[in-house]
């Protein structure tokens, strides 16, 4: 009896270290130790806790992108959604709102609206994920440069001005944020009928669907998911920056699909996990630090950082080909 | 005619997929100027026959003898040097490319290195003149109606002048001008010393047309004989002609008087205006030859497919379900034949897959309890006998286990009718007799089973009464008393009118 539970206790052991979120981490532990010796500072306590607050941006929108990839989609809207957020929040702010809460939540609903936008085009209109959410950025960003023009609009919201700079306990609140997201989005993941839904419905689309799978609602509440966690990574980068402007979401687009992907979730859907996305968002901004670190010219950095994402990617190994 | 040594001939092949065995011991011979019929069921093994002798697949036993000479390692472009060329059931054409261009494909003339179109527009015009094409060259194969493009297909193997002609049901959806251009024609190729191999359902051509039969059933060659002194329920019954042995459970009459759903004048992807009773405690059977619109039935039903009725009611519920949730909720749950593609979810656990149902029902957020699902797993996987680990991919399974785990997961819900699409295609025979008791006993328990099947002796001996379908109809409903190989196959062919072919 004993060896049976020790067995299986084994089993389970070497399943997770075999895993690839686990994978990832240790990648991420293999960097951070190395560039502690190389570079003076890099490991101190205060630029790692700082660089965990920046992977808290592209963790939430990575959240929403990782539901979408499991269900067979992709979502390109995500960096504007994230804009969106961020530049109509201070634009929706009402005196009978003394805390900045009320404006938060319509921020939020607006951009769930625009992400079941999303799915209706996906699931109803059959266009294409990669089309539908593109045509979509397209038309958002050109709707915030005739609100916002060039001009960057400051926040005067003191609830997002706290989840930017407070740090109860010493954690800054943007990552408690994180982590309370990441504990709602693996539960729903793995812990609920939903979250077998999706990974069936990007498996196999036609199988779920013939299995009962209600394929529309879940379309719809999976492209509502990635358009709520991109409006909270805005509201989050907006309370970190002070202010918002056209392009403020730009660089989450790819940070995402990133992290998604190095967190060992497959682009052709149906397999993965958030608690590979997680690392997977840190490492990413691990990498650009450390780009930083090197001193070159924004060329060189940029190059290095493709490069470096295609070596980690050979390195955590590739996409096994599907039967 | 016996002395001359056979241009293309299998000695007792044998093959078999994933330890099923598809073909034992089987040989056949294609002689110079004689069109060969080759007859046999739905899975009887003719399609791996022809895959054989052209070479797309290796047998596991037995030899490939050409002009005698036996060829230890056939492969596609081995065949293409012999002569062998084959008129594919599927059609191999390339949907954009212009007729020249597929007639020719991968024979193009070359000159200086480039494709000679000047040239291969000569040659494709005499290919297609052969087969009566007189569409312009130059138009897109995507635009011909599907009679045309098998005319294509047909003019390219004509392209490349082969000494032996294999064709897997050319007929299946030429229109009768069509027809009678290739059955002409095959008469002059025959007479011009080529070896034809004709493959086909339509039991009047081939008393027409050919000269020398094999007749496959199971696997086996039941016959092999001159077409000389047979007729149609001659074929008929060589093709079916089997001791069912103990494969089926007793069956025993059925007393109920409920109704499961009733239908009138539904129409459905190909089906049109069926009126149709299904009802509770019996197994309705699905016959007909493959592709004439059984599937639609079944998918209409289930609400995968739109359907429109003058009348429905489905469980007492009038309406059709019009979507799967709904038909789930209406106690419907369906089977589908492609349990690979439609079926499972190859890459996910046995234990998810057979969870699947269940996780499609229950509120979207409600907490999953791992230990219930574990133990519904582990009972399903004891009652249907499926052994090993269910953390296991379901692609670990061989395939008669996918396919109980495609029934298991419909199990804990309890549907009132199981819709079946062929579930026992591709599946060994200790698990066929597992699925048959199965189904048996569901419908004792009161509720519906329809069977759709492409294997007539399931037809016959599984089921209550059996709706034969032809070009979108139900053609007969045949009851138990009225029920054998030879009235399906009879109703399913049409062979009852003597319809002309040319």
């Amino acid at each position: 009896m004993t060896a049976w539970n020790d067995s299986a206790g084994g089993k389970r052991a070497s399943a997770i270290l075999k895993s690839r979120p686990f994978l990832t981490l240790a990648i991420v532990a293999a960097v951070w130790i190395v560039a502690s010796f190389v570079s003076r500072g890099f490991g101190a306590y205060g630029h790692l806790r700082y660089l965990v607050e920046l992977g808290a941006v592209i963790g939430l929108v990575a959240a929403g992108q990782t539901f979408v990839v499991i269900a067979g989609g992709i979502d390109l809207s995500v960096a504007a959604i994230v804009t969106v957020s961020a530049i109509s929040l201070p634009l929706l702010s009402w005196q009978a709102d003394p805390t900045g809460l009320v404006s938060i939540l319509a921020v939020l609903v607006l951009t769930t609206i625009i992400g079941v936008i999303n799915g209706l085009g996906v699931a109803l209109l059959r266009v294409h994920p990669m089309i539908m959410t593109l045509a979509m950025a397209t038309f958002l960003q050109g709707l915030l440069i005739i609100i916002a023009g060039g001009s960057a609009v400051t926040a005067e919201n003191p609830l997002v001005h706290w989840l930017g700079n407070a740090r109860p306990a010493g954690i800054p609140a943007g990552i408690i944020l994180w982590i309370a997201t990441s504990a709602v989005v693996l539960t729903v993941m793995h812990a609920t009928p939903f979250g077998a839904r999706i990974f069936a419905m990007g498996a196999n689309p036609l199988a779920a669907s013939l299995s009962g799978v209600p394929m529309t609602s879940t379309t719809l509440a999976v492209y509502g998911i990635s358009g709520f966690t991109a409006g909270l990574a805005g509201v989050l980068v907006l309370g970190m920056n002070g202010q918002g402007y056209v392009g403020i979401g730009d660089p989450y687009l790819l940070a995402s699909i990133a992290a998604v992907v190095l967190g060992g979730t497959s682009i052709l859907g149906g397999l993965g996990t958030y608690a590979g996305t997680i690392p997977g968002a840190i490492l990413l901004v691990t990498i650009t630090a450390l780009i930083t670190v090197v001193n070159a010219s924004p060329g060189w950095r940029s190059i290095l950082f493709g490069s470096l994402i295609l070596g980690l990617l050979l390195l955590s190994g590739r996409e096994q080909a599907r039967r | 005619m016996t002395t001359v040594a056979p241009l293309l001939a299998a000695r007792g092949v044998s093959k078999a997929f994933f330890g099923n065995p598809v073909l034992r011991g089987v040989s056949i011979a294609l002689q110079p100027g004689r069109v060969h019929a080759l007859l046999g069921e739905n899975g009887a093994g003719k399609s791996t026959l022809i895959n054989l002798l052209s070479g797309a697949l290796r047998p596991d036993g037995g030899e490939i003898e050409v002009d005698g000479r036996a060829v230890p390692r056939m492969t596609p472009a081995l065949a293409r040097q012999a002569g062998i060329a084959v008129v594919q059931q599927e059609l191999s054409l390339t949907a954009s490319l212009s007729i020249a261009e597929n007639v020719g494909l991968g024979a193009y003339p070359k000159r200086f290195g480039l494709i000679d179109y000047k040239e291969l527009a000569a040659r494709a015009k005499a290919a297609c003149a052969l087969v009566g094409l007189n569409e312009p060259l130059s138009t897109p194969v995507g635009h011909l109606a599907l009679g045309r493009r098998q005319m294509v297909e047909i003019a390219k193997a004509l392209y490349r002048k082969p000494r032996v002609l294999i064709l897997d049901e050319p007929t299946s959806s030429l229109s009768s001008t069509e027809t009678k251009i290739l059955t002409d024609l095959l008469e002059r190729l025959r007479g011009e010393g080529i070896a034809i191999l004709y493959i086909s359902h339509r039991l009047n051509e081939v008393m027409a047309l050919c000269q020398h039969v094999t007749v496959l059933k199971d696997g086996t060659c039941t016959a092999d004989r001159s077409l000389v002194g047979t007729d149609a329920t001659g074929l008929v019954r060589l093709m079916v002609g089997r001791d069912p042995g103990d494969l089926f459970p007793k069956w025993q009459p059925f007393v109920s008087t409920t109704t499961a759903i009733s239908v009138r004048k539904f129409s459905a992807g190909l089906m049109r205006d069926v009126d149709l009773d299904i009802r509770a405690g019996e197994v309705l059977g699905i016959g007909g030859l493959v592709g004439q619109g059984q599937e639609d039935l079944l998918l209409g039903l289930y609400g995968a497919i739109p359907g429109r009725t003058a009348s429905a009611v489905v469980n007492g519920i009038s309406g059709l379900p019009g979507g799967v949730p709904k038909a789930n909720a209406l106690g419907l749950a369906y089977v589908p034949a492609d349990r690979k593609r439609e079926g499972l979810h190859l890459i996910h656990p046995i234990l998810t897959n057979m969870m699947l149902p269940a996780f499609a029902r229950l509120p979207a957020l409600k907490l999953r309890s791992r230990k219930t699902e574990r133990e519904t797993g582990k009972s399903l996987a004891a009652q249907l006998a499926i052994k090993g680990d269910l953390q296991r991919p379901a692609q670990a399974l061989s395939g008669g286990n996918q396919q109980k785990v495609a029934l298991a997961k419909w199990m804990p819900h309890d549907p009132l009718v199981l819709l079946l699409n062929d579930p026992t295609r591709g599946v060994d025979v200790e698990t066929k007799r597992e699925i048959y008791l199965m189904l048996r006993t569901f419908a004792a328990a009161g509720k519906a089973v329809v069977l759709l099947s492409s294997d007539t002796s399931e037809l016959v001996h599984l089921c209550d009464r059996v709706a034969v379908v032809r070009e979108g109809r139900i053609t007969a409903t045949l009851e138990r008393a009225a029920l054998s190989e030879e009235a399906i196959v009879s109703a399913a062919m049409g062979a009852e009118k003597q319809k002309v072919a040319a």
